[in-house]
């Protein structure tokens, strides 16, 4: 017993010694809702549901204008690598979307 | 599939629950736009919806969140303020974090594999704090010609904050580096939403891991690491692109041979000598550390200036993996040194330069600032295109119309 109470007199003495840095407390945030804003086309349908439950639309819109042969690469890569789980008979539509999307002038996001 | 994994059925009624929402879901204000000026467009973007803790910030994605600061955020000083600090996330990530349950797992190759709490990581050595510049190795992205696909950034992923934490080499003598050891791995709590996808691991070579300014940081700006910048640790490698900067830390671990992880062999890769856009098949390298950069940060592309009048222009710079050295203000065939300001941050931090012209003689045609950094590295006058868009670093030029 006596050895256990000199043990945590040194463990105290030590916390004297190195006052904590920081004290970690717990941490929560609430991330903003993320409508679905799609402009209408052929193929809407199928790019909400093969694609938006990952990410953004945003982060289709905003890309720069591809070939459809890129669409086609880009829906691919998410299959293989990123292991989408795309419905393959959706990809067609999906890349049409893509490529009227990029036909359209610029919306005012 | 895992827990808390999505099926593909899970995905498709997730969706179809948000598409069945989406009228009655707020549309996002066509107010508060700001334009990047990406060659070709698209190049609005919103500054909304806001973010928690965050300023108002160029909203390029919302989920997972990529947020971009406006050039205000650089205008004064070198520190960016936490709100107004780029954020860039991969994968998912939780939006809640109980400090007394977060582990640090150390293994692989060491002497004892260790798992700490936080105040473990907090006491494993000296208390220390480096200003640093956290630059994604995508910044500018959207300014590429021709154009390339992915995260379509401005100038603004980027920012410089004071990080306090302890150096990473105290974190690993924990467990003690095993011989043979060649890399060190880092893992954070973000995950792939979908079972088999590349987790976001990064690894460094064992000599940058046991530098003195290499941390496990809990500190931004004085202030606990907020949730949106990996609370409750991330790894600063200062000098090094913040892909290395990982984020919500959980694991780290000691490599002995080469890192062949999807995000270090395969992506964030440049090719190893200058190429074309139509070259295929060229060997490449992993982006590391930065090159110098500079902007004026008092004048934007298209501001007017008064004719005959004297004219100072500011801006912040950068030395990138060494210190800055100087800065210029080049134009069509003429440069004038500018002023630098005081060295407040060290040389892997923004230091402010300026300039003052006596007078305005007529407009300034594509002027811009040229970075130089000690070791002799300076911004290149000609555009150096790569098929991913990293580490964008030619002059970048503005014209200004004189009145």
């Amino acid at each position: 017993m006596k050895r256990i109470a000199i043990l945590s007199a040194l463990a105290l003495l030590a916390g004297c010694d190195n006052d904590p840095a920081v004290v970690f407390e717990d941490a929560g945030i609430i991330l903003p809702d993320d409508p679905i804003d799609l402009p209408e086309g052929p193929g809407r349908d199928a790019v909400i549901e093969n694609c938006t439950a990952c990410h953004s639309p945003s982060t289709m819109l905003q890309q720069p204008k591809v070939s459809r042969e890129k669409w086609q690469s880009i829906v691919g890569k998410m299959k293989t690598l990123y292991k989408a789980p795309v419905d393959d008979a959706a990809v067609p539509a999906i890349v049409d979307y893509m490529v009227h999307v990029q036909s359209q002038p610029e919306p005012g996001v | 599939m895992n827990d808390g994994r999505l099926t593909r059925r899970a995905l498709i009624a997730g969706a179809g629950t948000a598409a069945l929402a989406a009228p009655a879901v707020a549309k996002l204000a066509a107010m508060d736009v700001i334009d990047l000026g990406l060659p070709g467009g698209p190049s609005l973007r919103h500054v909304n919806p806001p973010f928690p803790g965050k300023g108002a910030m160029i909203v390029q994605r919302i989920r997972p969140p990529l947020l971009e600061a406006p050039i205000e955020a650089f205008r004064k000083g070198i520190i960016t303020h936490n709100g107004w600090m780029f954020v860039r996330w991969n994968w998912p990530f939780p939006t809640e974090i109980k400090a007394a349950d977060h582990r640090v797992a150390v293994g692989g190759a060491v002497k004892k594999a260790v798992s700490l709490t936080l105040d473990d990581v907090a006491s494993a050595g000296e208390t220390v704090s480096v200003v640093a510049v956290n630059q994604c190795a995508g910044n500018g992205r959207g300014l590429s010609q021709p154009r390339v696909t992915g995260t379509q950034w401005g100038n603004g992923a980027m920012g410089c904050a004071k990080w306090t934490g302890v150096r990473l080499k105290d974190v690993l003598a924990k467990a003690g580096v095993a011989e043979g050891a060649t890399r060190v791995r880092f893992a954070g709590l973000d995950v792939p939403l979908t079972d088999g996808a590349p987790q976001f691991i990064k690894s460094i070579p064992l000599d940058i891991a046991m530098r003195d300014d290499v941390l496990v940081a809990w500190g931004m700006n004085d202030e606990p690491l907020p949730i949106l910048h990996g609370f409750p640790l991330r790894i600063v490698v200062p000098g090094w692109f913040s892909t290395y900067w990982v984020k919500m830390l959980a694991t780290i671990e000691v490599l002995t041979g080469e890192d062949d992880s999807y995000y270090v062999a395969d992506s964030y890769r440049m090719p190893a000598q200058p190429i074309t856009p139509d070259s295929k098949g060229f060997p490449t390298v992993p982006i590391t550390t930065m090159p110098p950069r500079a902007f004026i940060t008092s004048h934007a592309d298209g501001d007017t200036v008064a004719l005959g009048r004297p004219l100072v222009l500011e801006g912040i710079a950068m030395g990138g993996d060494a210190a800055l050295e100087r800065v210029d203000l080049v134009g069509k065939g003429w440069e004038i040194p500018c002023e630098l300001g005081p060295d407040e941050g060290g040389p892997y931090a923004l230091r402010r330069w300026t300039v003052k012209l006596p007078q305005v003689a007529g407009d300034f045609e594509q002027v811009g600032v040229r970075a130089k950094n000690v070791n002799g590295a300076v911004q290149p006058a000609e555009f150096v295109w790569n098929p991913s868009g990293y580490a964008r670093n030619v002059i970048e030029r503005i014209t200004l119309r004189a009145e």
